[in-house]
């Protein structure tokens, strides 16, 4: 029998959690609030990781491993698997969502009403906050692979909202 | 492309906004048009008052500055909910006014239509009170401004980077409702 979670209650979370690393623990320290994010992520996708893996056989190399995550693990997660996978072949893999689904409610009036400094300044404060929420997702990425014997860094872009790229660089 | 209007007002339709042009018989209500938007303006505020969106789409008078109107329709809502349930014919109850009910339990007002414009008003459990100014042909908007609070829901309330309590500057949103309010008759 599956146990169903509220998705609003894990995207309230997710919400709560950023915030709270962010303006309350490490305010005015955003490296420490997204390292600390990133770590729990880490977290998180090493559970989860070993937990959808548990009737596969092992994987045969780095490319069958990511595209595990493009596909199954990404649709346990998302319900939906990864839009675009593009790889150089010499360890960097991206990642595309075209509608990640932690960013699809996300959004700034991106029109400033006067153009003043404060109001550019809120606007780059905004990106940032865009960007905080992604360091979680990030980790559970670097997580799952790490589990699967692969050690990476996993960083995000997010200059198409609502579409968003991981990009995975296998450590050597 | 123009409607000729029998009240003898001439509209010209000109991107999609309505332009008056030589009118004899003065007020008199501009025709819906399925080109452009067919609501006037909206409001939203939350319950302790603070405007937390005002949105205009075709308001030619402005008779106060904003801060003026915005508490004027406020306290113009707060006196009509409380006369509305006062008056109640059928209640026997004394009424709990001020609390935040499901839309359509209790007693309380939720249009008023004069000959230019109608008001339609929807009131949240949480306090959170949408206000619609459309033409005053538009039917019963009761399930139109529940749908709105659902975009509310989606985009302002869910948005990781909104903080309840203030304006509401969510470009989803804003675009939402925008396409929304264009499709209402």
């Amino acid at each position: 029998m599956g146990r169903d979670v509220s998705e609003s209650c894990i995207d309230s979370l997710l919400t709560e959690m950023v915030s709270t690393y962010c303006n309350r623990f490490y305010a005015n320290k955003p490296e420490l609030a997204a390292r600390r994010t990133e770590a729990i992520g880490y977290q998180v996708g090493h559970q989860l990781s070993e937990r959808y893996t548990m009737e596969r056989p092992c994987f045969s190399d780095h490319l069958e491993a990511i595209k595990f995550i493009c596909k199954d693990f990404w649709f346990e997660l998302f319900k939906k698997q990864i839009d675009n996978l593009k790889t150089n072949h010499r360890g960097t893999f991206v990642l595309q969502d075209n509608r990640f689904r932690w960013l699809t409610r996300m959004s700034i009036d991106q029109s400033p009403e006067n153009g003043t400094s404060e109001e550019l300044s809120i606007m780059a404060d905004n990106k940032t906050m865009q960007s905080m929420h992604l360091y979680f997702p990030c980790g559970i990425i670097r997580g799952a692979l790490s589990n699967l014997g692969i050690p990476c860094a996993v960083s995000a872009d997010i200059s198409n909202l609502p579409a968003c790229s991981f990009v995975i660089r296998i450590k050597a | 492309s123009y409607i000729s209007d029998p009240r003898q007002t001439i509209y010209i339709i000109e991107k999609g906004n309505a332009v008056l042009w030589g009118s004899e018989i003065s007020p008199s209500p501009p025709v819906p048009t399925a080109t452009g938007n067919n609501a006037h303006m909206m409001y939203v505020f939350n319950r302790n008052g603070v405007c937390l969106l005002y949105r205009e789409w075709n308001r030619p008078l402005h008779t106060l500055n904003p801060q003026q109107d915005h508490k004027l329709m406020f306290g113009l809502l707060f006196s009509l909910k409380s006369l509305t349930a006062k008056m109640d014919p059928t209640n026997a109850e004394k009424g709990n006014l001020g609390i935040p009910q499901l839309p359509g339990q209790g007693c309380s007002f939720h249009s008023f239509r004069t000959n230019t414009y109608k008001l339609s008003f929807m009131e949240t459990p949480s306090g959170i009170k949408f206000i619609l100014v459309t033409n005053p042909r538009t039917g019963d908007l009761r399930e139109t401004l529940k749908y709105i609070y659902n975009l509310y829901v989606e985009y302002v309330a869910k948005n990781p980077l909104y903080t309840p309590g203030t304006l509401i500057r969510c470009e989803l949103f804003n675009t939402a409702l925008d396409q929304y309010v264009r499709s209402i008759a």
